[in-house]
């Protein structure tokens, strides 16, 4: 220790009397003041008194790294107690083959015992390389000797000690991040941070920031804290420690932070001491890390001298489950609401103290390298290196201890009064950086130049001067080069600030290695692994599946589509490829980014031991939930087949989807129903075995639930024609099926009469029409007077769209009205007006779309049937309709006509002037109608009549003089040839 | 030669505050003239080391714009006059003192022109070198021009010369201010190419004595409109001349308090009023304010939007004129009702869109609140909803 108890008083009190004097110069009111300051104080001397080393850590701090490889070094103790969660403790080991960095992570998929709008629940502690947390953990596992203990309280815990209210979790975790994806990789989770230091009452933290001329509380840190003690000795790092944390504690934080703090110090203290009884280890030989402000902590089991002891609240019966998910320096600037860049900066900070205090870090060794070494370790240890317990006496320590101590009598008093030396070193890298950061700015599109790089090397000066820095800090750098080389910011694109971070270091993604992931994301990567591409790789990786040549890669397809299902779009996606029932996979391609996005991969293994088995609980909760319905747990049947293969699974879920369509109350969802039912039974209609006895089941329930519920979908003004439809499809479509499974039509008869005279919508009675047609109730001839007569109705010509649309819709389930409706439709596009028709063709357009694969091929046969096939034979085209009508038109005149009368006809006709001055006489104006013609116009339809005209135009032909003379009569001219 | 002529000119205009006539007779004061005591203190505590010529070191004038607090250990209180981020004050404090003009952009009614001010204020004692940017700005008004009665007679001499309030500056080497920069066309900016890079003006019109050298402390501080963006840009040439700051709106509803307190007392000083703006009503401003602008970042396209840039000067205007209204047509306090007669009247600016998004506003927002709270609220409604029923 570097202090002991005895040397105290003289150590402490003339700090204390200055501060008291201070306190009594400068407040009107000294009493409080004088307590705070002499109370930080003596929390600082407690600190350094208490038997068992408090080693006092701030979050990221390079400092506090630095400063424990130090300690580690000159003496290892024999255990390390550290503020983390006691359960997390267990994934360790697995951070060997891990790139930091990485977070612990503490999961559980719901629990009973906390509000269920919680669920999941996750907890992430993130680990930097450059932390005190992460050396000390290095140490402990590369040196069997000393044990590793998280004392803190568990992730239940944490969970425990919230409020217990919906929204309580929602604040504790950080909003989505806007735009960058390495920002999220955390999820929802909550984050804890070993010795985390942030004042959080907002006045305090203000009054920081303004006093310093700092925008945030890393800066402060940076600037008053981390320069001063990086250099300095371990006592001097632990006294401004304890005096900070007993300031922060004093003043910085709010009751509620205070209240959970006490709990887990309690916690912590309880822990540690049941440690040191249990395995009668002095306390003098080991060390705990915590927080700096947990060091002037007053509760009760504050001490090894303290007997006191908590009785820990039991956990709650949550299954957690523990791994390790890949972090980034974002993630975790985002969790814990730092500003961009400080972890980076942080970094930077770190490797430039081990290159200059020459000091070599803790690491990892990967496992295999750790059994090849493991001989000339075990060699070492049996050689008696084992740690030094502080009462045999340390050799080196105390003479390093004691010669800082005589170096630095006052080493807190020397903090509080001295400014932290300059380092040249640090001149010759803003010089560096100045040019570096234009060369990287210019390569972003900026127009930047050396005199840029002047220009910002003068500012970062001139900022520090007026910022009272004593050398410019990466912030100041940061605004210089702001100031000088930004002139208009592109979102993502051109940022000076972000290009700065990248200079000082940039983010840094860690990854999981293959042993430390959890049996899914293994069995994940071994199945992927014959495909030729870099699973590891943080790009995306198009891999190019031709089963033709490569049939083994048929299962890693199947693995793509699963993985497809259950992740996020961007994790695997497909290029080329389907997956359908009864599709046989010839050539697919795929973008794989399981590197970039393992920790989507991780979180999978939460949920099972295989994609199989997560895949078979996410289908049956997406069938068997509460608030599941017929499609859903129908597309579940669908996917089970195409994913997992399980004939029981299918069967379980097919079943299900049974049993919720005969409890579906309404039709919304028919037309998804249709076609999902359809796929399966033309997929089954395949297989040698046949239908399955749930699909059987469903076509029979499905035949009676619609048949039951059409009466009331024709008369709901909420049923849509488009589910109407859907139904009846279901009905005409499957009926035949249906029927033969045992179903009886006459149950749909007695349906369709019921619905007869409940509809008021004009598509819903053309449908109701066509169903009729289709059971023989109607004939669609009968209709076709009825619509010649809406047509003819000025009042009534609106509806014809409506009318239309439904006989267009009921194409899809019988073709016995699509001549109907072709001749609907031209005599719409005929004689609808224009007010009418405009609107509507637009309309007719976009409702025809999504039918395009059903009723239209219907629609274009027949109407292929009934028009001409070329232009010329338009010319004497004319629609079938019309050739109806006349033919019955010069029937009822010839039956009314004799031949005497219809000569007397011919003769008034060529001699008109007759009859004109006739009708003058008696007021009428007369309407020539030649008989000629009309026989002319039914030529092509009538056979008789065409002769008749034939014989005409021959004789007329032959004696043009008649003609001739007649055209003269008529008009005075004479006609053409 | 030059040297010589730049020190006959300092000589005669060297006094600027001799000119000026006492704060008593005009209307608005000058920030060197209206903080004169503020000024003198500093500049005779101030021992930090001094770049140029300037009247008081960078530190001092941080603490002039931005106000003191503890750690400046200061025994006399400096208000704060620009309520910004603190960091943006110190980039342009640090550009002047560079080889570099500082640019100032933000949009309409963000404290650019008064940031401008202080800062030259602070920096030389006179912040009335000002140039106003306009499309019909010419060259000429950026350097020099002629006296047309005295070249007739005399010919083209010093004493027929009429310097520019840039020249000028350059002569005394003092903060010239260039305010709207961006409205001048691109040939007019480019004159200041040569100015902000060889610091030195040629008069070729002349044959001798015909430099005018730049004294140290000369720099330029111009404004820009964020607005006017792409209408006359700036050429690569002169942006490079320039640093560029940004001041964004003040969204910070504890500083925008702040801000609207501290103007709308300087504005109705002038009109002698000493009067207090009741909380409730500032309360009505600043949420109606946020309110609008939440709206406005929510309007998919610009018709939806206020043609307004919803800043803090608007809030300021809005206030002025209802305590105006109040004092000289009112019971002598401020209303809610001519809070809301003055804002409808200030922000429609165009009939009747703008009418229409404030109707739509009033009624789906304002409504709201007034539902749920106290009954300056409702009247505050009430007066909205006839006010905009009256626009025309």
């Amino acid at each position: 220790m570097p202090t002991s108890a005895n040397n105290l008083p003289t150590t402490f009190e003339p700090l204390k009397q200055q501060l008291l004097a201070a306190a009594k110069a400068f407040s009107t009111d000294a009493q409080p003041l004088g307590e705070i300051l002499s109370g930080i104080v003596d929390d600082v001397q407690r600190a350094c008194g208490e038997p068992l080393e408090i080693f006092p850590v701030c979050h990221h701090s390079p400092s506090s790294a630095v400063q424990m490889v130090q300690r580690l070094r000159s003496r290892p103790p024999r255990v390390i107690y550290m503020e983390c969660c006691e359960d997390m403790r267990e994934v360790l080991d697995g951070l060997r083959e891990c790139r930091l960095p990485v977070a612990l992570q503490a999961f559980a998929t719901s629990s009973t015992a906390f509000p269920s709008a919680w669920a999941p629940l996750s907890l992430v502690c993130p680990l930097t390389e450059f932390s005190a947390e992460f050396q000390a953990i290095a140490f402990a596992l590369e040196t069997p000797e000393t044990e590793l203990v998280f004392v803190d309280r568990s992730a239940d815990h944490v969970f425990q000690w919230m409020p217990q209210e919906t929204d309580a979790l929602e604040e504790r975790t950080p909003d989505d991040p806007s735009d960058e994806d390495d920002a999220a990789m955390h999820g929802s989770a909550i984050g804890i941070e070993i010795g985390s230091l942030v004042p959080t009452i907002q006045e305090f933290h203000e009054f920081l920031q303004k006093n310093a001329r700092v925008q945030h509380f890393s800066e402060w840190w940076d600037q008053y804290v981390e320069e001063a003690i990086i250099d300095g000795s371990l006592a001097t790092y632990r006294q401004v420690m304890f005096l900070i944390g007993s300031l922060f504690r004093r003043l910085g934080t709010d009751q509620r932070n205070r209240e959970e703090d006490e709990l887990r110090e309690r916690f912590m203290w309880t822990r540690m001491k049941q440690h040191l009884r249990d395995s009668k280890i002095d306390p003098r030989d080991a060390i705990y890390i915590c927080g700096a402000a947990h060091s002037a902590s007053h509760v009760e089991e504050f001490g090894v001298k303290s007997a006191a002891m908590w009785d820990i609240p039991p956990r709650t019966e949550t299954q957690w489950l523990y791994g390790i998910l890949p972090s980034s320096y974002r993630s975790i600037e985002h969790q814990f609401a730092h500003p961009h860049g400080a972890v980076t900066l942080a970094e930077a900070r770190w490797r430039k103290n081990l290159r200059r205090q020459k000091l070599k870090a803790f690491a990892l060794e990967k496992s295999e390298a750790k059994k090849a070494t493991k001989k000339a370790a075990e060699k070492t240890a049996s050689k008696g290196k084992t740690p030094k317990s502080a009462n045999n006496g340390d050799a080196e320590t105390p003479e390093v201890a004691q010669t800082s101590h005589a170096a630095d009598e006052h080493p807190l008093l020397n903090y509080l009064q001295k400014p932290p030396e300059v380092m040249q070193e640090d001149e010759s890298e803003l010089v560096r950086n100045c040019v570096k950061i234009v060369d990287l700015a210019r390569r972003n599109g900026y127009l930047s130049t050396t005199a840029d790089s002047i220009a910002v090397y003068q500012t970062a000066i001139l900022l520090a001067n007026l910022r009272n820095r004593r050398h410019p800090t990466p912030y100041d750098f940061r605004d210089a080069a702001v100031t000088c080389i930004e002139k208009e910011a592109v979102p993502r694109k051109r940022d000076v600030a972000r290009l700065c971070d990248i200079l000082l270091g940039g983010d840094k993604t860690g990854q999981i290695g293959y042993k430390s992931l959890p049996p899914l994301a293994q069995n994940v990567y071994d199945r992927l692994s014959v495909l030729p591409i870099k699973l590891e790789a943080r790009t995306i990786q198009r891999a190019l599946l031709d089963f033709r040549k490569q049939p083994d890669y048929l299962p890693c397809s199947k693995l793509l589509w699963q993985l497809r299902y259950l992740l996020a779009n961007d994790v695997v996606r497909p290029i080329m490829g389907q997956c359908q029932l009864g599709h046989v996979p010839q050539q697919e391609s795929w973008d794989v980014a399981i590197g970039k996005y393992q920790g989507a991969v991780i979180q999978l293994g939460y949920e099972g031991i295989t994609v199989e088995h997560v895949l078979e609980r996410r289908l049956k909760k997406a069938a068997f939930g509460s608030d599941a319905r017929t499609v859903d747990a129908l597309s579940a049947t669908e996917d089970s087949i195409l994913l997992l293969g399980s004939e029981r699974l299918t069967e379980e879920l097919g079943e299900r989807a049974v049993e919720l369509l005969v409890n579906e109350p309404d039709v919304k969802d028919a037309r998804a129903i249709y076609s999902g039912i359809s796929r399966l039974i033309h997929y089954y209609r395949t297989t040698e075995a046949g239908l399955p006895p749930w699909c059987k089941s469903f076509v029979t329930t499905g035949y009676s639930h619609y048949a039951t519920l059409l009466p009331n979908a024709f008369a709901d003004r909420g049923t849509n024609p488009e589910d109407l439809t859907a139904m009846l499809q279901f009905i005409f479509t499957l009926e035949s099926l249906a029927l033969s499974l045992g179903c009886e039509r006459s149950q749909l008869v007695i349906a369709i009469k019921q619905s007869a005279d409940g509809t008021t919508d004009f598509a819903k009675q053309s449908l109701l029409w066509s169903a009729e047609c289709v059971i023989q109730l109607r004939d669609p001839a009968s209709l076709r007077d009825r619509f010649d007569e809406l047509l003819d109705n000025e009042l009534t010509l609106p509806a014809i769209p409506d009318y239309l649309g439904g006989f267009l819709l009921a194409l899809s389930f019988t073709p016995l009205v699509s001549s109907l409706t072709v001749e609907l439709m031209s005599k719409a596009f005929e004689r609808l007006p224009d007010r009418i028709l405009m609107p509507w063709l637009p309309k007719l357009i976009t409702m025809l779309r999504p039918h395009a694969a059903t009723v239209l091929p219907t629609l274009v046969k027949e109407a292929a049937a009934i028009f001409p096939n070329s232009l010329l034979a338009l010319e004497t085209w004319e629609p079938p309709w019309h050739a109806q009508a006349s033919i019955s038109e010069p029937a009822e005149s010839s039956q009314e006509l004799d031949a005497e009368q219809q000569a007397t006809n011919r003769l008034l006709f060529q001699f008109p002037s007759t009859t004109n001055a006739l009708a003058t006489c008696l007021g009428q104006s007369v309407e020539w109608k030649s008989p000629g013609k009309t026989k002319a116009s039914t030529a092509q339809q009538s056979k008789s009549a065409a002769v008749d005209v034939d014989e005409v135009m021959d004789l007329l032909s032959r004696y043009p003089a008649t003609i001739n003379a007649f055209g003269n009569c008529l008009s005075g001219s004479e006609p053409a040839d | 030669m030059a040297k010589k002529k730049a020190a006959t000119k300092t000589s005669s205009t060297s006094k600027p505050s001799a000119k000026k006539p006492s704060s008593d007779a005009i209307l608005r004061e000058p920030a060197e003239v209206k903080y004169a005591d503020e000024l003198a203190y500093l500049e005779s505590i101030d021992d930090s080391p001094r770049p140029f010529t300037w009247r008081l070191s960078p530190r001092m004038i941080r603490v002039f714009v931005l106000g003191s607090s503890a750690a400046d250990k200061i025994d006399r209180p400096i208000t704060t006059k620009f309520f910004g981020n603190p960091n943006t004050v110190e980039r342009a404090i640090v550009t002047l003192a560079s080889d570099r003009g500082l640019l100032l952009i933000g949009d309409p009614g963000t404290g650019k022109s008064w940031l401008a001010e202080l800062l030259a204020a602070a920096i030389c004692g006179d912040s009335t070198h000002v140039v106003q940017g306009t499309a019909g700005t010419t060259e000429d008004h950026i350097k020099y021009s002629w006296n047309v009665a005295m070249v007739i007679a005399s010919g083209q001499s010093q004493e027929s010369l009429i310097p520019s309030p840039i020249m000028t500056s350059m002569q005394l080497g003092q903060m010239g201010r260039f305010e709207e920069l961006t409205r001048c066309s691109s040939d007019v900016q480019d004159a200041l190419i040569s100015i902000l890079s060889e610091k030195y003006l040629t008069i070729p019109e002349l044959k001798s004595d015909n430099v005018v050298f730049a004294q140290p402390g000369f720099n330029i501080i111009a404004t820009a409109n964020a607005r006017d963006r792409g209408v006359n840009d700036l050429s690569t040439a002169l942006k490079r001349r320039f640093n560029f700051v940004q001041i964004p709106v003040v969204t910070n509803k504890k500083s925008e308090q702040e801000i609207v307190l501290f103007r709308t007392k300087e504005l109705l000083a002038r009109n002698k009023f000493e009067v207090d703006v009741p909380p409730a009503m500032l309360e009505i401003l600043l949420q109606t304010f946020a309110d609008l602008r939440e709206t406005s970042a929510a309007a998919t396209g610009d018709d939806d939007r206020l043609e307004s840039s919803l800043s803090t000067a608007e809030q300021i205007g809005v206030i002025e004129d209802a305590m105006l209204h109040g004092q000289f047509f009112g019971g002598g306090s401020l209303a809610p009702e001519s809070l809301a007669r003055s804002l409808v009247g200030t922000l429609v600016r165009r009939i009747p869109e703008d009418v229409s998004i404030l109707n739509k506003f009033w009624h789906a927002v304002v409504d709201k609140r007034a539902k749920k709270s106290d009954k300056d609220w409702k009247e505050f409604e009430a007066a909205g909803k006839d006010a905009l029923e009256n626009i025309k």
